[in-house]
């Protein structure tokens, strides 16, 4: 069998002989095994090897796209001839921009750990590991999710690129609940075996589930508010998707100020970092081939950059970012620059309002104003005089995205790394604190 | 197709499975993106691979490949069952599954127009005729930002399992799904996001004339930016909620609270769980008016299918019974520990995700009143036509929906139009306050997302408009 490096040249020679004037073929084989828990016991066992190949073509200005997972060469030329046959009958993007000329340097990242060594035993073992330690702290159910993911991505373009890396992580989410509305979340990701804690993520669950017992209704209003990192990363992949210039143009952004603007607190930067060390999601070149970097979005404030591939540079009049997706760019590990507060501090800080640990149900009126609410979830408590007095429950954060990232006070110094369920792009994140944020709860 | 199915059924049965079941999936489609008015991306869609699913050793295990050679897959299954061995007895969960009656059935949805007969340049065509539409019905305010996409798949599935059941399928569908910006100096932007939905030929898009209903779109949100007042301050009034609302509230604190999966906690970690625990079956939740339905048997529904996903055929569930909690949406695994039948709600979204609980369409069952039988019993109140914003805790207990089409309602009659009037409620206050139910039943489509990893299923939701009484506007005060 070819392996996806032989498939992906097979894929963009077959596709030029047939015409193609544009193409990028990205080929991947992927080994994932995952690892979900409730009511303390293991639920099922979950393996998957898939290998597949994605491509684009360009053809007189038309632009179509594809994912074959049928990869034998017969199969794979087939579908490069019947996409192609289709495509040319597309109607022509007037915004086309032919793909980027390589060849390009490529930055290799160091201390790369394939994960993939790991047994399915050792990931029950992980699994376990952080069940047991949240029962041991108090919690008295136990749920949650263990995934091994590991990934080998080769890209081959007819514009002189053929490059190749892989990435690999290991990510539990805990979810421990005391009583029915007690619960709490932790969260331990890792790009190595060291540095993946599931025993800490099972203690932080069932820290927040504790601490959480009896909650309060509480009183719609504006209020101070901690958010912290599950909540703050939640928000701020909101954020990133907003700084994806295809959002931009499509009306689903509230970042559509000019470069330069005044746009958040000036203690808040906001990075996209394809190259960061131990980022999940790092990789050293995008879907068209252009370098990943760091790119600063929002920068003490100020709207720095958007996320861009070769189309949306060009329409925008500025440079590919390498954030490529071929359709829109995205972010690739979202990093927010750590304050000066120690985390206590910034309880003293707020001396009255609300801390909040997780959220879930990010849903907006308005994209291009950046309406939105959000629910609540897991540990939410009222703090005064810089002291947690009661939890609180059932209430949504009912507020503007351009005004809270107006209205950043606080950051904390210490960061972590949060990916789970609701927070797709993994983003290293403070806490912070954000004032007169909109809180509402049902009336009836 | 079948022969890789067969061996992988055999292999697993023969290295440790007590039972299996294999899906083989195949989905063909295109979609075409047009973006303010330009041919953004043409996609041809093709998936197809092998989904297989064990109880061994007393757990669960699934595995999934797309490489469909004898050596990949009897791998991808040991892996499986290697690992469910592996869980420490203390934490083994002893999972079985109901009885169910074997089922060998080959059923799929006949169409008049193959929805993979249409190429590219004819989808284009149809969302550049939408696309005029739309901007000359744009008098003074201008719409900056469109986007319309169009799909149209078919999936072809095999499933069999170690009990002897067979079940063929061929299930075509076709969606669209738009965004309209609409903005005007001094009175911002309004947006409209919305999906339709069917399981049926490409002759569908006629049927949906879709360049007069996104241009009556298109005019209703220039008047929503331009007309539309802040909502009243009214203490208490009534509220008229259009079908559209109707549809995501069955959806969202019905059907979700019902499914019998997260009733136990299974998943507590990433969907959540429920306000609704088993002893309540047969409690009192709504008025006597209010019956809320599931039922994938819909012909051309959205969320339209035969039989589910462990091979069981589909059937229409009452889920709330003229205000009583009636029955929850069950798979093998649950209806064995509630001890009942499963009733066929297990949906998987593709050949690589495991099949869980899901909706398929669910809506609340009509009633006797017109709309303007509904109307002329309001004194004071709002009419919700539809909604942008949307969400609901974890538990599926405390909800809130954002009008975007809405008026206000004074004696009967149907007056200004208001800006994003907010209902924030708990579900048995909602279902216990409505008084009507009207008539005219109507659905919306919508890809709904559960699982881990996240699985999109497709789902009507619907519903007649229905008067819910004595209410207050929700939001910051």
């Amino acid at each position: 069998m070819m392996n996806h490096e032989e498939l992906v040249d097979l894929v963009v020679e077959e596709a030029i002989r047939n015409g193609a004037e544009d193409v990028a073929a990205l080929g991947s084989l992927q080994k994932t095994r995952m690892v979900r828990f409730y009511n303390n016991k293991i639920s099922v066992i979950k393996a998957w090897r898939n290998s597949g190949i994605s491509i684009m073509i360009g053809l007189k200005e038309r632009k179509f796209v594809s994912s074959f997972n049928e990869i034998s060469p017969e199969k794979l030329i087939g579908s490069v001839k019947e996409l192609i046959k289709l495509g040319e009958k597309s109607k022509p993007n007037y915004d086309y921009v032919p793909l980027p000329k390589g060849p390009f340097n490529y930055i290799e990242r160091d201390h790369k750990e394939d994960l993939a060594y790991l047994s399915g035993k050792d990931l029950v073992e992980y699994a376990e590991i952080a069940i047991e330690r949240a029962l041991k702290e108090g919690a008295k159910r136990v749920a949650g999710t263990l995934i091994c993911n590991s990934e080998d991505i080769a890209l081959k373009t007819s514009a002189n690129v053929f490059v190749k890396d892989n990435t690999s992580s290991l990510e539990t989410f805990v979810r421990a609940f005391v009583e029915k509305e007690s619960s709490g979340q932790g969260i331990s990701c890792s790009t190595t075996l060291k540095n993946f804690k599931p025993e800490i993520a099972g203690l932080e669950a069932a820290k927040i589930a504790k601490m959480t017992k009896n909650p309060k209704t509480f009183q719609s209003g504006r209020y101070n508010v901690i958010f912290g990192p599950c909540i703050f990363a939640n928000l701020m992949n909101n954020v990133m998707e907003a700084a994806s210039a295809f959002n931009v143009d499509a009306g689903l952004s509230f970042l559509n100020n000019e470069i330069g603007s005044n746009i958040a607190s000036p203690n808040f930067t906001i990075v996209d970092d394809g190259t960061a060390k131990d980022g999940l999601n790092s990789r050293i070149f995008d879907d068209e081939g252009t370098p990943t970097k760091r790119t600063i979005v929002i920068g003490h404030g100020k709207l720095k950059n958007l996320l861009h591939n070769t189309s949306t540079a060009k329409k925008f009049k500025t440079y590919s970012t390498g954030n490529a997706g071929w359709i829109s760019p995205s972010a690739w590990n979202i990093i927010i620059e750590n304050g000066a507060y120690e985390e206590n501090e910034l309880f003293k800080e707020l001396k009255n309002g609300l801390y909040i640990t997780n959220n879930w149900y990010t849903r907006f009126q308005d994209y291009r104003n950046g309406d939105f609410s959000t629910v609540c979830r897991d540990g939410i408590f009222e703090i005064k005089n810089g002291e947690i007095i009661t939890s609180v429950k059932n209430i949504r954060i009912s507020d503007n995205f351009p005004r809270i990232l107006k209205s950043i006070g606080a950051i904390s110094n210490n960061r972590y790394w949060i990916r789970w369920w609701e927070v797709a792009t993994p983003t290293l994140t403070p806490y912070a604190l954000v004032k007169d944020i909109g809180i509402t709860k049902s009336v009836f | 197709m079948e022969d890789i199915a067969r061996y992988a059924l055999n292999y697993a049965l023969s290295h440790g499975a007590n039972y299996a079941e294999v899906r083989l999936q195949r989905d063909n489609g295109s979609a075409a993106l047009l973006k303010n008015g330009n041919p953004e991306v043409s996609s041809l869609i093709k998936n197809y691979g092998i989904g297989i699913r064990v109880l061994a050793h007393g757990s669960m295990g699934f595995a999934s490949t797309n490489i469909l050679d004898r050596e990949n897959v009897s791998e991808c299954i040991l892996e499986a069952i290697s690992m469910a061995k592996s869980v420490s007895g203390r934490l083994r969960k002893n999972i079985d599954f109901s009885s169910n009656a074997v089922s060998n059935e080959k059923w799929n949805v006949t169409t008049k127009v193959d929805v993979n007969s249409i190429g590219f340049d004819e989808k284009f065509e149809l969302l550049l005729d939408i696309e005029k539409a739309t901007i000359s019905s744009c008098n003074d305010f201008k719409m900056p930002n469109r986007l319309f996409i169009i799909e149209s798949e078919e999936t072809e599935k095999i499933f069999l399992n170690s009990e002897g059941s067979f079940v063929q399928s061929s299930v075509p569908r076709v969606s669209f799904t738009y965004i309209l910006t609409a903005y005007k100096a001094g009175k911002g932007t309004a947006q409209r996001f919305n999906q339709k939905g069917e399981t049926k030929g490409w002759e569908v898009t006629n049927e949906w004339n879709l360049i007069n209903f996104v241009a009556d779109e298109t005019r209703i949100l220039g008047k929503i930016l331009k007309q539309a007042v802040a909502p009243p301050k009214d203490d208490r009034l009534d509220i008229l909620l259009g079908s559209e609302v109707v549809g995501i509230i069955c959806h969202e604190s019905c059907g979700h609270p019902f499914e019998a999966d997260r009733i136990i906690g299974r998943e507590a970690a990433e969907a959540g769980e429920s306000f609704i625990s088993p002893e309540m079956l047969g409690q009192k939740i709504g008025s006597d008016v209010v019956t809320v339905v599931d039922d994938p048997t819909l012909p051309n529904s959205y969320g339209f299918y035969l039989y589910d996903d462990e091979g069981v055929k589909a059937r229409r569930r009452d889920l709330i019974k003229n205000g009583f909690i009636n029955t929850f949406l069950h798979n093998r695994e649950t209806a064995i520990e509630f001890e009942v039948e499963t009733n066929g709600s297990s949906r998987s979204e593709a050949y690589n995700k495991e099949p869980i609980i899901r909706m398929a369409n669910t809506y609340m069952d009509p009633g006797d009143y017109k709309l303007n039988e509904l109307l002329e019993g309001i004194s004071y109140g709002i009419f919700m036509k539809n909604f942008m914003e949307w969400n609901i805790d974890d538990k599926r207990f405390n909800q809130r929906y954002v009008g975007l089409e809405a008026y206000e309602i004074i004696k009967g009659e149907l007056k200004k139009l208001i800006r994003n009037p907010i209902l924030e409620i708990t579900t048995p206050a909602l279902y216990s306050s409505v008084d009507a139910v009207g008539k005219d039943l109507s659905f919306n489509a919508a890809i709904c997302g559960k699982g881990d990893p996240q699985q999109g299923v497709p789902v009507w939701t619907g519903g007649p408009s229905i008067r819910v009484r004595k209410m207050r506007l929700g939001g910051l005060p």
